[in-house]
């Protein structure tokens, strides 16, 4: 009973509460109070009826008392709002083609901003999915300074030194950071999963249980003790059926047999650089990994507790001092650095993200913009209203939250058709989404949706947008205008020439954000551009490329275990009729990766410390370089004869050739790998060829040089086959032929040389592709803009301009002032634009190729298309301006606005400026009253003048300066 | 505080409320009636008056009846006080000590 009391006692603060009962009881207990104080008058001596009368008087207005005594339960305000927003939906009912105008123009703003918002949401803002993540951190070896713009990856030696040294960070793990594609099964079921070497430490630091099974011990490092792997539960369930006794089985993996360890919970995901991995297999260090200038490693740990940032930066500072001055030939000019793992490669994309967040936010406000001018005009013809509301007793703040209400509802239904918007946008485009921004490192892949938090971004910015775009109309309801409002007719209140000059401002500021988000997408479109036409210096057509991974035990550093890979290969696909030619290489063209190698030049003087020459370096089959494409301009490529007994051979790029040998003739000299003091047998240059982008279209070609795999193997090679025709068609016989070759090579990543070029743009098409979108969004929508507002002063300029017809205007003079009353606030718009551009795009410096920020042939072209879409959307109202009938201009404005004119028939000009000393135009069967007041008015304000003067004030002074003239 | 002070001999209806003002006072505070309801519906919200309808004795029908609340008395003190204290300073700068 307490509790239900207490209960009610809260419901009652809500209004709708017992509502009709609250009112039912309040008339009853006033009526009581009437019928005791009737009856008391009654027993004084007065008639029934008599004192009836008395007991109201006593009491006062029954109304005002409920009024007020509702006003006593203290929620009017509540009751004010539900009638506000009652009110606005019937406004807004009642002008659908306003209502729809307004709600699209937001829908595209919000929905523009709501999309991308949804995509940041779904990379940028997911959450790295481990435990405590924020005390998280990467360790990095730099180079030049510890500065998070000069980590590179680790070599493990320097990480089981940082580990012994440092007490600030808990165990360390690390990983291969290349990972490797390996062949999981054997026979017709084999496969290719993304697998990746992780040391005993990788899942401590994680801090993830597994869900079955272990993870790796400490001994399982060891090469030799290391068949064993983790799976994650993806490929459990996929590959294994999800059998739970697959624990301590036997698989096979790269031809040899493994052990299953453990398997990794559901929620378990693990990315990096972009490709998933699903197999886990001990580090198992081999003698490569034990060199410490091998930098392959990526290291993960944790801060301890109570450790901050810097408290640990300090300390692993002084231990990479330590090392640099310990091993001066592998660390030299070494630093070491942690940092936070949350952040790690947000730095590049954040560029874009700004570029694109900064243009999609210039869209709303045009959107807004758009809309504010649209409510500033309906202001004007809704100023009677408003006059007269305030007139009954509405106060000024009553007016303006009004105003507010509407904006706000047309704010949030701009919003829900904005999500609609966004969730098309997004199908849209989210093949286009580049795969740095679909897999971040460390983050859980998924879908970009419309979740949450974007439901609260949209609602948000819709109140932010109806704030914007509403505050304009509702400062301008300044109630010292209405009783002049009330006075003049319909339509002329607001059509003060500050209206007009606050519209046209409002254009000129959207002219602008346009030409800023044009010239942006302008020079993305014109780098890509660049780009699409950089001579990559290979040929990609009909060129199919598939990954297959070789056995190499001891990876990267001895001759292959499959010695005649490059033969089987060549002699499987190239049976394949329509096979031109075949070939493989370890790194493929256009940002396919990268090796290095530091080597010494046959009789060159020896290096300074730290001087050492290097190129990038990879390793190819025979007929690479034909099957690619790429000239040899001297010597040869590899051939068959270069086999692991034969001399050492090389092929350098002219890049090579220019730095270390420049003006000399390289074929035929001798490099060998390692330092000064290596073993490493000398190489002979026997071929150079013609420069090519290895490392992407962006890139400038540098020097690489390539060994034959014969003589130096690589784990994980690209077949390269040149086709007579269209290369997909090729895919399925391609397989087969690997087939053939016992399961050894399973195929995976079949694409053609073509998508590898275009997607190599990825990262830039999708980007350049958005800016477009939004640069489009916005000319359009400026578009609309400018021609609504022309098109609005036009109409309510037809009556003067109907006049300087009448006076001798030309159509072309009309059509050249509304032009140029228009166009120089356009021209001041984008002379603004321009200012605000060079500014803003130097922003996007980096994401911009071969083309400078303020490169005046864009922001001339821009400028120019701004400008003629300006001109089209100002013709088209002005010459609607242009076509006006001077009699129906000026009757139109008779009939519209004085009615105190509708019966005279004076209205040809020279009749109006004959009266202008009568009061004529008050003659005929108008009404009194506003002859009454009309006349009043034009007393008041000039009393030397006729109203019809005052009307038509341009008329009078013209007619008077011809009166004077003649 | 002049309803609430009402309230003090026990609950009354809205008229008798009015009736009662009137009277003690000799009708010079002519409590305007319509004001009364306002006030007393602002201060059953404040929670110093209950209210309920109920038979008055040997009545016919059922009166909203006010009465004062706990906090109510305690308002009601701590306004009688502050009243006194008023009149009191407004008497010495009338009647300044003889």
């Amino acid at each position: 009973m307490g509790i239900w009391r207490k209960f009610e006692s809260w419901l009652s603060w809500l209004p709708w509460y017992r509502r009709g009962a609250r009112d039912a009881e309040l008339e009853r207990e006033l009526r009581d109070h009437l019928d005791l104080e009737a009856e008391e008058q009654r027993e004084a001596g007065l008639s029934p009826k008599q004192a009836a009368y008395a007991a109201h008087r006593a009491l006062g207005n029954t109304l005002k008392i409920e009024e007020d005594v509702r006003a006593a339960w203290g929620f009017q305000w509540l009751e004010t709002l539900a009638q506000d927003v009652r009110f606005s939906f019937r406004m807004l009912r009642k002008s659908p083609g306003f209502t729809a105008v307004a709600v699209l123009t937001l829908a595209l703003g919000i929905g523009a901003n709501t999309a991308l918002f949804s995509v940041i949401n779904a990379t940028l803002l997911r959450p790295v999915p481990y435990p405590d993540a924020a005390r998280m951190v990467l360790v990095w070896q730099t180079y030049g300074g510890n500065s998070p713009d000069n980590v590179n990856i680790v070599s493990a030696p320097n990480i089981w030194d940082i580990q012994k040294q440092n007490d600030v960070l808990g165990s360390i793990g690390i990983f291969d950071s290349a990972g490797k594609g390996y062949n999981l099964g054997a026979g017709s079921d084999a496969g290719r999963v993304g697998g990746v070497r992780v040391n005993a430490g990788f899942f401590d630091v994680l801090e993830i249980k597994p869900l079955l099974g272990r993870t790796f011990l400490p001994e399982e490092e060891t090469a030799g003790k290391d068949n064993e792997v983790v799976l994650t539960y993806g490929l459990w369930q996929r590959r294994f059926g999800g059998d739970p006794a697959m624990i301590g089985k036997q698989i096979e993996v790269e031809g040899s047999s493994y052990t299953v360890g453990g398997i990794m919970p559901k929620e378990f995901e693990f990315q990096f650089w972009s490709r998933e991995r699903e197999l886990f297999v001990p580090i198992g260090y081999t003698q490569g990994d034990k060199d410490r200038t091998s930098n392959s490693f990526v290291a993960i740990s944790r801060l301890k507790p109570g450790v901050t940032l810097a408290q640990a930066n300090a300390e692993l500072a002084a231990i990479g001092q330590r090392l640099a001055n310990e091993y001066p030939n592998q660390d030299q000019r070494m630093g070491v650095m942690a940092t936070p793992l949350t952040l790690f490669e947000m730095g590049g994309i954040g560029a874009t993200l700004l570029a694109l967040l900064v243009a999609v936010g210039f869209v709303l406000i045009i959107a807004c913009v758009n809309v504010a001018n649209l409510l500033l005009a309906r202001g004007a013809s809704r100023v009677r209203e408003f006059a007269v509301r305030s007139a009954l007793g509405a106060t000024r703040r009553r007016l303006v939250s009004q105003l507010i209400t509407e904006s706000l509802l047309l704010g949030l239904l701009g919003g829900a058709a904005g999500l609609l918007v966004a969730s098309v946008a997004l199908s849209l485009f989210t093949p286009f989404l580049p795969g740095s921004l679909r897999s971040m490192p460390f983050r859980q892949l998924g879908s970009i949706s419309i979740e949450g938090r974007v439901f609260i971004f949209a609602l948000l910015l819709s109140c932010v947008a109806s704030i914007l775009f509403g505050l304009v109309p509702a400062l301008g309801a300044r109630p010292n205008h209405l009783f002049d409002a009330l006075k003049e007719s319909a339509g002329r209140g607001l059509t003060s020439v500050g209206g007009n000059r606050l519209r046209h401002v409002l254009v000129a500021g959207e002219v602008a954000l346009a030409l800023i988000i044009l010239t942006g997408a302008g020079l993305m479109i014109d780098s890509m551009a660049r780009l699409l036409a950089v001579n990559p210096g290979l040929n990609p057509k009909n060129v199919l490329v598939t990954s297959v991974s070789t056995k190499q035990d001891n990876m990267y550093y001895s001759p292959p275990v499959d010695a005649h890979f490059c033969q089987e290969i060549t002699r499987q696909i190239g049976a394949i009729p329509g096979v031109v030619s075949v070939g493989a290489v370890a790194h493929l063209p256009i940002g396919g990766g990268s090796a290095g190698r530091g080597f010494v030049i046959e009789g060159a003087p020896p290096f300074a410390p730290g001087n050492q020459p290097g190129a990038g370096y990879s390793v190819a089959c025979p007929n690479f370089f034909r099957t690619m494409g790429i000239p040899i301009i001297e010597g040869r490529e590899f051939t068959d004869a270069d086999t692991v007994n034969a001399a050492g051979v090389i092929v350098i790029d002219e890049a090579m050739a220019r730095r270390y040998w420049p003006k000399q003739d390289p074929v035929g000299k001798h490099i060998k790998i390692g330092g000064a003091d290596s073993k490493n047998p000398w190489l002979t240059i026997v071929g150079v060829t013609a420069d090519f982008r290895r490392d992407g279209l962006d890139k400038l070609p540098r020097p690489l040089f390539y060994r034959p795999f014969t003589q130096a193997a690589w784990p994980s090679m690209n077949i390269v086959l040149r086709t007579e025709s269209a290369p997909e068609a090729f895919e399925k016989p391609v397989r087969e032929a690997l087939a053939q070759l016992g399961g050894n090579y399973p195929p995976s990543n079949m694409s053609t040389m073509e998508q590898i070029v275009s997607d190599s743009l990825g990262s830039r098409r999708f980007p350049m592709f958005l800016l477009s979108a939004f640069a489009l969004l916005a000319l359009a929508l400026s578009a609309v803009g400018i021609a609504g507002v022309v098109s609005y002063s036009v109409i309510q300029r037809t009556h003067e301009l109907g006049i300087r017809m009448a006076l001798g205007a030309r159509p072309a003079d009309v059509l050249k002032l509304v032009l140029g009353g228009s166009m120089s606030w356009a021209l001041g718009g984008v002379a603004i634009g321009i200012l605000g551009a060079l500014g803003l795009t130097h922003l996007m410096g980096g994401l911009l190729y071969d083309v400078r920020p303020g490169d005046p042939l864009i922001l001339g072209g821009t400028a120019a298309v701004l400008l003629l879409v300006a001109l089209l959307a100002c013709y088209i109202p002005a010459r609607r301006a242009m076509k006006v009938d001077p009699m129906v201009a000026l009757r139109y404005e008779s009939f519209a606005e004085d009615k105190c004119l509708t019966g005279a028939s004076i209205l040809r000009y020279e009749d109006v400026w004959e009266s202008r000393s009568s009061d004529k135009c008050c003659e005929g069967p108008s009404r009194p009253r506003e002859c009454l007041s009309l006349r009043q008015r034009g007393r008041r304000s000039r009393p030397e003048f006729s109203p019809c003067a005052a009307l038509f004030p341009s008329i009078a002074s013209k007619a008077a300066r011809r009166t004077r003239q003649t | 505080m002049l309803i609430l002070r009402t309230l003090r001999l026990g609950p009354a209806h809205g008229h008798e409320i009015a009736k009662h003002i009137q009277r003690t006072t000799d009708d010079v505070l002519q409590v305007e009636h319509g004001s009364l309801y306002p006030a007393l519906h602002r201060l059953e919200r404040k929670g110093w008056l209950s209210a309920k309808w109920e038979m008055p004795r040997g009545g016919k029908r059922e009166f909203k009846y006010y009465r004062l609340t706990a906090t109510g008395k305690k308002q009601l003190v701590a306004e009688h006080s502050k009243w006194r204290r008023l009149v009191a300073s407004i008497g010495r700068v009338m009647e300044p000590a003889r």
